[in-house]
């Protein structure tokens, strides 16, 4: 088992022809990802990497059966490719271009509202099923399948958990990048939620990152959730001291609240696990399965 | 991006928002005439132009600016010229600037204006609810960053829509919470909508007017005003990208943007190459429990031209606070052999005269490190993030 994506995902490519997307299938396809096709307006009708382009995501859903898609185009399309994905009901999709204007996120979470597709991202890495699919830029050779679950707003610090899982002797059942930019689609509550539902998944991961409030609310979910599965939790940037600022609308809006130590301390008091340094999740790792 | 008072006041004034009689002055002979045609009779108020919140309670690091701040009110013709002076060339410290402060190269000069009342109005946005949203508080008692902090129950939030319309219903739930006569009605309006308008029209991810002052009359008047626009979206902004003040960066701030890559500045002794905020961050709390700080850190993010990177790694290797580098590289997007390439292409530039660990992990890692053994550079090579740390403080104590 797994979270949003595994073997089975039907993947259609966004922006197939340029050329990070020509590197990246091709190593999703090489991993075993099933990719079905590509997007590429104005290239319909062509073959790039062996598989069929279409000039809209619709086409290719109708084609060839795509439900998710994966982005690599440049940040100023990315709202009319999110609104294409949306459009044709796919059930998600990755994007992982940086960049992306506030204004255009604020729009595409107004286009996510009530609809069918979930969206990952973005500036993230993607989001991979070890073994299974790969749907962004993860480097595939550091993962192997397994029972850890991981959450991540920053993408190099993904890579250092999953380090850390096989550390301990674990692979991982899903690895998520939710991105760091101001808004994102998927956040740690909705991860969290499809972590503790999936059977397979007997520990998660979550990486915070300082800034805004997501990772408050996650733990206020996790806090009322029944039964816990065991979380360990890491957030970045103790050593920051708050850089040039102007203005206080930012600590309106989150009470003041935007530390490290403070996303930290809302964790600790749901009963997550927090360690002080990454390189330490593995030890926590090794005590909750040894335990079981 | 954030620009300077004066700018942000000439954009909202667009937007139809009132704003005191003034203009800027980089002079004080400048600013005497700025005050002259604002108004003859004064007071006037003499404002520094440096990008940050709280300069009213800020101070001087130099002498012969007195012990003022960096607003002042001028009662008299004769003290604009010798007011002017003492700001203008001097280092203001804010809260917000941090302990090095902002050199005051500008100063707003306007009239003063007598106000019967002031709140606060900020349009932010909501992270969890990505909703663009309407602050607004009595900041009469209230310092508006202790209300945010102590009583945010008393600061009114209202979500606004992506056209830039507010609506009347939004406009009277304002008056209400800030008990204002009828007579402010119409121009609360105008207020609103025009903060709307220009937050939507500009890409800004922060508008601040803190305070707003209510006049006898009823009018509105942006006493102070701030704007940061999204550094994302300026590519759709031509105008707005002139305003840009480099003063407010430093030479090596500039170049690391020059090829969009995050760069920062700190007070310690390591220089940190990176391609993610997080992993930075990480490392700089691993350093701190070395007793280790920071000097910078650079971002290459998903840099994938060798170089770029190279110039990048150049700023490193030469801010002359860095006495070791960690390169710290997990590649995904970034392939860890262009980051071989560049530290190769940019030491044979610069040199390499301090210790420098790498750990690469990810994407084309086995072939970096090939690259960089054959290089035969004194380069340590390390397996985890604390490894390098651990490896970094050793060599930066041997080097003593």
């Amino acid at each position: 088992m797994s979270i949003l994506v595994n073997k089975k995902t039907r993947v259609v490519c966004q922006g197939i022809t340029g050329t990070q997307a020509t590197f990246h299938i091709r190593r999703s396809l090489d991993y075993g990802t099933n990719v079905v096709s590509g997007v590429t307006p104005g290239k319909g009708g062509e073959v790039h990497l062996g598989l069929p382009v279409f000039n809209t995501v619709k086409e290719a859903k109708a084609e060839t059966g795509a439900n998710a898609s994966v982005m690599y185009v440049p940040a100023p399309y990315v709202k009319s490719a999110v609104q294409e994905a949306v459009e044709a009901e796919l059930d998600l999709s990755v994007c992982i271009a940086d960049g992306v204007p506030v204004k255009d996120m604020l729009e595409i979470k107004a286009m996510l509202k009530g609809a069918k597709t979930k969206f990952i991202g973005p500036n993230t890495p993607g989001i991979i099923t070890p073994g299974q699919a790969r749907l962004g830029i993860f480097p595939e050779n550091i993962h192997t399948p397994g029972k850890v679950g991981i959450i991540s707003r920053s993408s190099t610090l993904t890579y250092e958990a999953v380090i850390e899982t096989t550390r301990a002797g674990e692979g991982q059942s899903t690895v998520i990048g939710l991105g760091d930019d101001m808004l994102i689609g998927i956040d740690f509550v909705e991860a969290v939620r499809q972590f503790q539902d999936d059977d397979e998944t007997r520990a998660i991961i979550m990486i915070g990152q300082a800034g805004g409030t997501f990772e408050e609310e996650a733990a206020r979910y996790y806090q009322r959730l029944e039964r816990k599965k065991p979380l360990i939790g890491f957030v970045a940037g103790n050593a920051v001291p708050f850089g040039h600022k102007m203005g206080y609308a930012g600590d309106i809006m989150t009470n003041g609240h935007v530390s490290a130590q403070d996303k930290k301390d809302a964790m600790a008091a749901a009963g997550i696990t927090v360690v002080e340094k990454i390189n330490d999740i593995h030890k926590e790792l090794s005590k909750i399965f040894a335990l079981s | 991006m954030n620009i300077h008072e004066y700018q942000a006041k000439k954009i909202l004034s667009r937007y139809g928002i009132k704003i005191p009689k003034g203009g800027v002055a980089y002079t004080p002979h400048e600013a005497k005439r700025v005050a002259f045609r604002s108004t003859l009779r004064g007071p006037w108020m003499l404002k520094a132009q440096i990008q940050s919140g709280a300069r009213n309670k800020g101070y001087f690091l130099e002498k012969k600016a007195g012990k003022g701040g960096g607003i002042r009110l001028i009662k008299s013709r004769r003290d604009i010229v010798t007011e002017a002076e003492k700001m203008l060339g001097s280092t203001l410290v804010t809260v917000q600037t941090g302990p090095k402060g902002k050199l005051v190269g500008r100063l707003y000069v306007e009239a003063f204006t007598k106000v019967n009342g002031i709140f606060y109005a900020g349009l932010a946005i909501d992270r969890l609810n990505a909703a663009l949203t309407l602050l607004v508080a009595e900041v009469v008692n209230y310092d508006i960053s202790e209300l945010a902090v102590r009583h945010p129950e008393r600061i009114l939030k209202i979500p606004l829509d992506l056209e830039g319309e507010t609506t009347p219903e939004q406009v009277r739930q304002v008056m209400d919470f800030l008990k204002l006569p009828p007579r402010c009605a119409k121009n609360l309006e105008v207020f609103i909508n025009g903060l709307h308008r220009a937050f939507i029209d500009n890409d800004a991810v922060m508008i601040e007017i803190n305070p707003a002052g209510v006049t006898k009359g009823g009018e509105i008047v942006a006493l102070d005003a701030k704007i940061s626009f999204d550094d994302n979206a300026l590519y759709r902004h031509q105008e707005i990208l002139r305003l840009k003040d480099d003063y407010e960066a430093s030479e090596r701030e500039l170049q690391a943007a020059k090829y969009r890559f995050n760069y920062s500045e700190f007070d310690g002794s390591v220089g940190l190459i990176v391609n993610g905020d997080g992993i930075a961050l990480a490392a700089m709390d691993l350093l701190r429990g070395k007793g280790i700080g920071t000097a910078c850190f650079l971002n290459v993010k998903g840099g994938v031209d060798k170089d770029k990177i190279a110039s990048g790694i150049k700023i490193i290797m030469t801010n002359p606070r860095v006495e070791g580098i960690l390169i710290n590289i997990l590649g995904g997007f970034l392939r860890c052999n262009l980051i071989a390439d560049g530290i190769i292409s940019a030491a044979s530039e610069v040199g390499l005269n301090v210790p420098l660990i790498v750990r690469f992990e990810g994407t084309n890692k086995d072939e970096a490190r090939e690259i960089l053994e054959k290089s035969k550079l004194p380069i340590i090579m390390a397996e985890t993030m604390e490894d390098a740390v651990n490896k970094l403080s050793d060599a930066v104590e041997e080097n003593e």
